[in-house]
Parts: C-alpha cells; sequence; structure tokens
C-alpha cells in the first residue's frame, strides 16, 4: 500500500504541492450571469434561459452578490482585492459549454496574493520529517481567487459507471451551467498529503463561516485539484508536475497525493521520468492513472470580455465589503479559550461551526460565563452525541440554548447530579420539555438534606457487616459499591458527592 | 381609401391612423401589396410576418376605436434585420447553421419597437452573421438595390436598407459593427444611423462583435430615424454595456438648424485615394450647404483613424470567432448526419453550416487571438483603437460634429468585389473607426451620382451619447437639400438575368 511506504519515501523525497480548489457559490440567489436559480439536482434543463444556455443573442450580466461574496473570500484569506479587474473569455469546445467558452478571469482576478495559516498536529505531522513529527503551524501562500461559471453536466449512456470510455451516446443537462464558481490556486507551499487536507478543511471551515457556499465534496460544490511534484531532499529544482483529480473527499484528497507521491518516486528510482499529464484517483482501486497528456498545452485564447465591462473597485467599496467579515474561527477559538478558560482543543471544536458555536454562545450568555466549561462538556457531549447520531440538524433541535443553561445552572446548584441530568436531557431532546419541568415531573430532585443522607449511610453500614468489616480491614476500593447501595436506598435522588463524604467518614 | 404607403412617413402613418384616414389593417393590406409588386425583384426579406403584423395591427385598430391614444409608431411597418430574436419568427442570419432555429425570447430594441406601436412585416436578408458590405454573403441569395436592381444594396444589413429604399416599410432595424447599417443606408439612398455604443441594448441580436455591434435604424427621413432611436434607446438589465445616459426627445431638436454649430470637415478622410471625387464633390457641397445656414465650418485630420480598418479586422474577426463558437450543431441549428464523433459533429457541422466568408472571419479572428500573436496582433489592435478614440476625443473639443463620406464609392455590381474581399472591406473605411470609438454616425442622402444617378451619402458624426445635434445638422441638410429619393422607374427595373 502507497499510504504505508510513504514516510519512507518522504525521508528521501520532497513533495511540492499546490492546490485548486473550485467552489460552487451555492447560497446565492442566482446564476452568475443570469437569473436562473443555483441549486443542486433537479429534473434535467429545468432551470435553464437564453443566457445560461447560451441561446443566439443572449448576453451575461454579471451576479454582483458573486462579485461581493469572492471579494470577501478574498479578505478572509488576507488577499490584496484588485482595484482594476475583468472578466475573459476562456475558450475550447465542449458540449457541456453551452457558448463554448467559459467566462472566467485570466491576467486581472478579483483577488490577488493571500495566505492561509493552517496547523499540523498528530500522526500528520509525522510526514514533516524535515520538522521532526512536532505539531507545528505552516502558512500556505494564496496565489489568486477568481471567479467564473461553472459548466452544465454531461451524462454518458451505455458506458462503465457512467464515464465516457465505450459509452454510445451522451446526454448534457445545462442545470449546472452558470452557476457562480470560485476558484481558489494555492501556492506551490504544501510539502505533504496532510498539510494538503489541513489546507482544504480550514478552507471550507471558512467559506462555510462566510455564508457563501455549502461546501459539499460530495455533490461537488467544493471540488478539490492538486498539482503536485516531487525532488530529492535537499534539490532545489522543481520536478515535473502532474495534477489529480476527482478527490471527492478530504480522505482522497489525502490518499490520492499520497498515492502519487509513491508512484512518482518510483518512476524516478526506476530511473524514468515523470509525464506531464492529468491523473484521475480511483477511489475503489486507490490509485491514480492518465487522464490526458498536459504535454500539448491547450491554446483557450484567452480575450477580455467585451460583453462586460472592467471592475474598478474602489477602497471605499473594498472597505464596505470588509465589514461585514464574520469573526473566523481562528479568532472565536481564541475568543473561547481566553473569555471562557477552555481547553484549545475544545475551543476549536466548539468554534469551527457557525450554527454550533453561535448556539454555545449563547447558551453561556444565559448561564454566565463561569458555567461555559461545563456547557461545552455537555454541547461537545450529550448534544454533539445527539446530533450525530440522529437525523435532527442543530436548528431543528428541541434541546434549546436556553434549556441547555438551564440544565448546566440546575446541576451546579447540586439540585441533580450528573448521572440525573443525562436523563433529564434525553428528555428534553424527547419532548422539548425544560430541565425544570422535568425534574418536577419525575420527581428527581438531588437529595442533599444531610440528615436523609446520614439515615440512609447508616442503615447501609447496619445492614452489611461483612462488607463493612472488609473495608475497615483495607479494601477501600468497596467505597463506590457502598456509594451504590446508599443511591439504591435514596432510589436514586442522593447528591454523589455528600454521599461519598458521609460514608468515608462514617466508615472511617 | 387611398393612399400610397410605400412614400408615407412614419409619422404620416400613425396621424393618419390616429385621424381615421385610413386603418392599421389596411396598412398591413397595402404594405403586403406592395411587398409583393416589390420584393420578387428586391429580394429584401428572409421571412415575412403577415400572421404577427395583422395581430399588432389588431390591437392598434382597438385603441383607435376606443379613444385611446396611440403609441409614437403606431401602425408603422416595420422590417427586422434576421439577426434579432423576434418569439414566433426565425432566427437565421442569413446562415445555414441556424437552420430551424426559433428564438424563445425577444430582442430588446425589438420589443420596444413593438411596444411603441410598430408592425413586424418580415425579417430582412443580410450578409451571413453581418460579414460583408454587400449582402452577397447570405446563403438565401443576395439582395438588390432598388435603384439598380444589378447593383447589390450594401451590407451587411442590406435588407433593412432595401426594405426601406423600395418602400416596402417606412422604417428598419439594422446592426452596425463597422458600418453596416451606414454604409447600406448611403448605397440605397436612406437615412441611417448608427447610435452611441451602450445607447441601444444588444439583448437578442445575435452578437458578430461584441465590443462594436449597435442596433440602429434606416429610415427614409432624419425624423422618422429619431423616432425609432426615441423608442429603442436606454439601459436594458440585460445587457451590461447599455448606459444609464437619459434619453433625450431626439425629435425635439431637429428643427433647430445648424447657425453657430462648429462643423469638422474631416479633409484627410475626404482626400483619401479610393474615394470617388464624385463622392468628393458631393461631400464638399453639403459641408458648403451647411455653412450657408451659419454652420461654423473647418478642416481638421484624422490620421490615426485611417488605422482604423486594420484595427477593425483584427478586433471584430477575434470576438466574432468567440461569439460564433456557440453554434457547434449539439444544442441548436444545422447538425451533420451520423457524426462518427464528438468532434466529428463540431467540425463536419460547422464547415457545412458556415458560408465562406464566415469561415474566414472565423479563421482570422482565431488566429489573431493565438498564443503567441495575441500581443501582436489583438494588443496592438486595441492599442490603436484607444489611439483613434483619443483622436476623436480632440476633435470633439473643437468641433460639435464631423462631417465624413459615409463610403468611398456608390453601389457596386452583384459579384464585382466577391472574389476581392480587401476591396469589399475598404467599403467601409469611412464608418469604421466611429465602431472602434463607439461614437454616433448617421448616413443621409446627399446627391445622385451624375453619371450613374445612383445615391450618394454623406455621414454626420456625433459626440458620445449626443445624437441629438448629430440629428440637428442631418434634418438640417436634408431639408437644404430636399433631395427626392425614390428609386427611379422602380418597379419597371426588373432583374435582368
Amino acid at each position: 500500500m502507497a499510504r504505508d511506504r510513504l514516510p519512507v519515501v518522504l525521508e528521501r523525497y520532497e513533495a511540492v504541492i499546490g492546490l485548486e480548489v473550485h467552489t460552487e457559490l451555492t447560497t446565492l440567489n442566482s446564476k452568475m450571469f443570469c437569473g436562473c436559480p443555483v441549486e443542486f439536482g433537479g429534473e434535467p434543463n429545468t432551470r435553464v434561459c437564453p443566457v445560461c444556455l447560451g441561446l443566439p443573442g443572449a448576453l451575461p450580466v454579471p451576479n454582483e452578490a458573486a462579485v461581493e461574496a469572492t471579494v470577501l473570500a478574498g479578505l478572509a484569506l488576507n488577499c490584496e482585492i484588485a482595484p482594476f479587474s475583468q472578466f475573459h473569455r476562456k475558450q475550447y469546445f465542449y458540449p457541456d459549454m453551452p457558448k463554448d467558452y467559459q467566462i472566467s478571469q485570466y491576467d486581472l482576478p478579483f483577488c490577488g496574493l493571500g495566505h492561509l495559516d493552517i496547523e499540523v498536529d498528530g500522526d500528520g505531522a509525522k510526514q514533516r520529517v524535515d520538522l521532526g513529527a512536532e505539531p507545528y503551524a505552516t502558512r500556505i501562500g494564496v496565489t489568486r481567487i477568481h471567479l467564473e461559471e461553472d459548466t452544465g453536466k454531461m451524462i454518458h449512456v451505455g458506458g462503465v459507471e457512467g464515464r465516457i470510455a465505450g459509452a454510445d451516446h451522451s446526454l448534457v443537462d445545462f442545470n449546472r451551467a452558470g452557476t457562480p464558481l470560485m476558484e481558489l490556486v494555492s501556492e506551490p507551499d504544501i510539502r505533504t498529503p496532510e498539510e494538503a487536507r489541513r489546507f482544504a478543511q480550514k478552507l471550507r471551515l471558512i467559506l462555510l463561516n462566510l455564508g457563501v457556499s455549502d461546501c459539499s465534496m460530495e455533490e461537488g460544490s467544493m471540488r478539490v485539484d492538486g498539482n503536485i511534484s516531487i525532488r530529492l531532499r535537499g534539490e532545489t529544482e522543481l520536478g515535473t508536475k502532474t495534477e489529480i483529480k476527482n478527490m471527492n473527499s478530504f480522505k482522497a484528497l489525502h490518499d490520492a497525493l499520497a498515492f502519487e507521491i509513491v508512484r512518482q518516486a518510483d518512476v524516478l528510482d526506476e530511473g524514468g521520468r515523470i509525464v506531464q499529464e492529468t491523473r484521475h484517483w480511483d477511489v475503489t482501486a486507490k490509485r491514480t492513472s492518465t487522464l490526458r497528456s498536459k504535454e500539448q498545452a491547450h491554446d483557450y485564447r484567452y480575450f477580455p470580455e467585451p460583453d462586460m465591462v472592467p471592475f474598478e473597485f474602489t477602497p471605499e467599496w473594498i472597505d464596505a465589503i470588509r465589514v461585514r467579515l464574520p469573526e473566523l474561527p481562528d479568532a472565536r477559538r481564541e475568543r473561547f479559550v481566553r473569555d471562557f478558560g477552555l481547553s484549545p482543543s475544545d475551543a476549536r471544536s466548539l468554534s469551527e461551526d457557525v450554527e454550533f458555536s453561535a448556539y454555545f454562545e449563547e447558551a453561556v450568555a444565559l448561564a454566565g460565563n463561569s458555567l461555559a466549561k461545563p456547557l461545552a462538556n455537555w454541547a461537545l457531549g450529550d448534544l454533539s452525541a445527539y446530533l450525530n447520531a440522529g437525523p435532527v440538524a442543530l436548528a431543528d433541535a428541541k434541546v434549546t440554548p436556553a434549556m441547555l443553561a438551564e440544565l448546566v445552572e440546575i446541576i451546579d446548584d447540586g439540585t441533580i447530579s450528573g448521572k440525573q441530568a443525562k436523563q433529564v436531557f434525553a428528555e428534553m431532546a424527547e419532548s422539548g420539555d425544560a430541565p425544570g419541568a422535568i425534574i418536577e415531573l419525575k420527581g428527581m430532585k438531588q437529595v442533599s438534606d444531610t440528615d436523609a443522607i446520614e439515615a440512609a449511610v447508616d442503615r447501609v453500614i447496619a445492614a452489611n457487616p461483612d462488607e463493612v468489616a472488609s473495608y475497615r480491614a483495607g479494601k477501600t476500593t468497596l467505597i463506590g459499591w457502598f456509594v451504590g447501595q446508599v443511591m439504591r436506598e435514596m432510589r436514586g435522588q442522593g447528591n454523589p458527592a455528600l454521599v461519598n463524604e458521609t460514608l468515608v467518614r462514617k466508615l472511617g | 381609401m387611398s393612399f400610397d404607403v410605400s412614400t408615407l412617413s412614419a409619422r404620416a402613418i400613425r396621424d393618419g391612423i390616429a385621424a381615421r384616414t385610413f386603418s392599421a389593417a389596411e396598412v398591413v393590406d397595402a404594405t403586403y401589396a406592395r411587398i409583393d409588386a416589390v420584393e420578387g425583384a428586391v429580394h429584401a426579406f428572409n421571412e415575412l410576418t403577415p400572421e404577427l403584423a395583422r395581430e399588432a395591427a389588431g390591437r392598434i385598430d382597438a385603441m383607435v376605436a376606443a379613444g385611446e391614444p396611440l403609441p409614437p409608431l403606431a401602425g408603422v411597418p416595420t422590417g427586422f434585420k434576421d439577426n434579432m430574436n423576434l418569439v414566433g419568427t426565425h432566427t437565421t442570419c442569413s446562415s445555414k447553421i441556424l437552420e430551424g432555429f426559433k428564438s424563445p425570447y425577444d430582442c430588446t430594441a425589438v420589443r420596444r419597437l413593438l411596444n411603441a406601436g410598430a408592425l413586424p412585416i418580415g425579417k430582412c436578408n443580410m450578409d451571413e452573421f453581418a460579414f460583408g458590405s454587400s449582402t452577397e454573403n447570405s446563403a438565401f441569395g443576395p439582395t438588390h438595390n432598388p435603384w439598380d436592381l444589378e447593383r447589390v444594396p450594401g451590407g451587411s444589413s442590406g435588407g433593412s436598407a432595401a426594405s426601406v429604399s423600395a418602400g416596402m416599410v417606412a422604417v428598419s432595424l439594422g446592426s452596425d459593427t463597422g458600418g453596416s447599417i451606414r454604409q447600406p443606408g448611403a448605397l440605397t439612398g436612406t437615412v441611417a444611423m448608427k447610435p452611441t455604443y451602450g445607447r441601444v441594448s444588444r439583448y437578442g441580436v445575435v452578437a458578430f462583435a461584441s465590443s462594436l455591434d449597435q442596433i440602429g435604424p434606416f429610415a427614409r427621413s432624419v425624423e422618422d430615424a429619431a423616432l425609432v432611436l426615441n423608442a429603442i434607446s436606454g439601459h436594458d438589465d440585460m445587457d451590461a454595456t447599455s448606459v444609464r445616459e437619459p434619453v433625450p426627445d431626439f425629435t425635439a431638436t431637429l428643427g433647430d438648424g445648424v447657425k453657430g454649430l462648429r462643423i469638422g470637415v474631416v479633409r484627410d478622410m475626404l482626400e483619401l485615394e479610393g474615394c470617388a471625387a464624385e463622392v468628393r464633390s458631393a461631400t464638399e457641397a453639403s459641408v458648403k450647404l451647411l455653412e450657408g445656414l451659419c454652420a461654423e465650418v473647418g478642416d481638421v485630420d484624422l490620421p490615426m483613424s485611417q488605422h482604423g480598418l486594420a484595427a477593425y479586422y483584427i478586433i471584430g474577426p477575434a470576438e466574432a470567432s468567440s461569439n460564433l463558437a456557440r453554434f457547434d450543431g449539439i444544442r441548436y441549428g444545422h447538425r451533420v448526419a451520423e457524426p462518427s464523433d464528438v468532434l466529428d459533429l463540431y467540425m463536419r457541422s460547422r464547415a457545412e453550416g458556415f458560408g465562406p466568408e464566415s469561415i474566414r472571419r472565423i479563421m482570422l479572428g482565431t488566429y489573431a487571438l493565438s498564443a503567441g500573436y495575441y500581443d501582436a496582433y489583438y494588443g496592438t489592435a486595441q492599442k490603436t483603437r484607444t489611439l483613434i478614440t483619443r483622436e476623436f476625443e480632440a476633435a470633439f473639443e473643437r468641433f460639435d460634429v464631423l462631417i465624413t463620406p459615409t463610403s468611398p464609392t456608390v453601389a457596386f455590381k452583384i459579384g464585382e468585389r466577391a472574389e476581392d474581399p480587401l476591396a469589399m472591406y475598404l467599403s467601409d473605411v469611412y464608418t469604421i473607426p466611429l465602431n472602434l470609438a463607439g461614437l454616433p454616425g448617421v448616413s443621409i442622402p446627399c446627391a445622385k451620382c451624375g453619371t450613374s444617378g445612383l445615391p450618394i451619402g454623406v455621414q454626420v458624426i456625433g459626440k458620445h451619447f449626443d445624437e441629438a445635434t448629430m440629428l440637428q445638422v442631418a434634418a438640417a441638410l436634408e431639408g437644404a437639400l430636399a433631395l427626392d429619393m425614390t428609386p427611379p422607374a422602380f418597379p419597371l427595373h426588373r432583374r435582368s438575368s
């Protein structure tokens, strides 16, 4: 397996990886150059109009919201925003492209140089043999972000697995044609498959936080291609690169790049040379294979799109977009650590998702910062488990932030035990009733009355002389058994801390 | 009620209907009777639309019956160049490759004209995809000049020009990328104007060169042209290059005369080799007339504009090669039978569907945009274009309008230049610089050639978005010339072959 050989290969070779990430701006109301809706799927050729079908005489009118979303992404990735930019036509013939040119950007993209800082820890850090396998942070340059239109989809009929080879004929669905597509190109700063994965994951989180896309790799609204070459460690010249496509998950991205590094190393070790080409990741066979040769570069005959006027962004306009930048996950994580005293790993888990972090913050606002830690435990524990297990999304969950805050407050004031609280949570999730009401209804109040506890402890000690003798003889591990007996005596409502304390005192 | 629809102005037709002198339905009948009489000789139309015309006339007559006020072009018979979409008609661009194509949507300019009450009479013949200056490059055969059926009407909007000249419609729409309205206007003795780039929406006109194309009117008078311009101008959300400039009433200032207006005669253009002597003298005579009307006349040279033709034949084909890529046989139009694969489908459908001039332009443009040639050709052409624009801007600091001939020669014989593309391209030497600079221009008839009797046109050039002053000068000249531009002995003249 290529993955297993990767560490050995990386001892000798360094990989140089750049990513191209295409993201459909799925949250917009309309396509890039017309008013058709942007949605996944649908009956073929129903979300189309003269413009996105490229009918004779139809003209593109740029979707301003898409331009703004791209600039917003650029600002989030620390990019320079171009004061002057424009669309170009990229020309080639293909049936999924109604005009036989794609409106894209060439030498004047909306966003220029920027960067994204990533952190690598755990096993992934070991891939950087040059850094000694310690957790590390590194900065990946962003070359540019530009905007273009997506193509339609080809459906090949009669071949194997819907691929074109061997197909009898092809159908075209133009529903996707004209969907706003944002393309990010990274600098070749990535050195390991793990860094590539972290970069793509973090980019996805940021774009989700910006609300510009649903970033679904499965449905193709986020597509990552990789350019990869290898060279002997210490070498400064770049090797010949290949481009890898069809990496439809973060795991696929990692594994395909890992495979390709090993494959290229094998070719070089056998005295061969790398062919510049596009390769296809086959997720079932776990290997890349030649898709098409790139030795003869395509001449796309780019020229400025004459159906539109160039864009001139004033500093004021850019600032107005900048104001719309939401807090991004990194900043939120730091704030959670600073203000709530959370551990960095809890803070990260809570800060990544926009809705989840908002939920958490709303609960903290109600319960107070002093209860942030137990709230974090509940959010990452029972709440996450509940959301992960079932079909219910956070927005539809019956447990509201106010209910979670109330639950944590009730635990804090000792009214119920943590064990009881788990039952209350399950009940809340089921019925949507407030925790106070549930506790009332079920008679679940925790007993902290010392007289009642002392009486129960006395009864248990009197009823179990053998165990008491053993305990006093040194078998102190029996304390758990005694607590269980007392709790049973009290029908589960005793305050466990008080029960424990009383037992230790009386047995001792 | 007897009336001669072939000579009435648009305004007279509308007023006649409003006064109940005749009905819109009678205008339709008279129009198709006239077409029956002369279209066989002229071939101005690719498609006639009597059902649409009668439907529109019915609406006008109902308004008359109801006593409602009529829109400005109510009941005016109108022709549309066959590169403009109109639901219920074919859009052929006079090309086989658009075989069977019927648009599901309307061209904005066409829709606006119909909303102003115009009657859609038919779709006019043209050079294939507007590539040409003679309307000989049509898959459906050439259009004949009503003044001499053996001659071309100019092009590419030759059908639109001939239909107005021959009295088949009162007004028509053409499109002008390098002179395709103004040059046929000059050759057929009609008033023909190209508005400022961005004044009229291009939505729904099949693109030739997006940065140069502009829709404009043909008419038998400056006033009628102004009425059409009123109707079709203004911003359109569907065209990102259409502007939000205010649209004045272009007829309001037509009678204001030229007293005190500064008129620049483009001297070096007038003295260009290849400009026929009678064209030069007719232009000079027009200038003298304007001077007599108390205009301030001076000379100006536009040396950079002489490179316009070269720049145009890079930019025009470059954009065209891209705009015509979509005619690939996949979604509409001509598709080859039994393609072996998709490449074969593309190549043979296009080879069969496009005529020779279209193929020539596509190849020119593809070459000009190719890696390694882009800077030398397209880049240089764009720089030249900027210089031409600046040169005009400088001239317009001294003058309110500029004057040149429209076409260096009168109408030439069918077939005469068909084998010589360069001679054909020279037909547009005076008109092309305006498209490159985005300026408005109008051609009006200024003389009949002393030897042939054929019409000669003069071009008045306005500042960006100042069509009003340009039309004001044209109207003054038209009034002073008082020419009768009815083609002689027509329709007795018959095609000889």
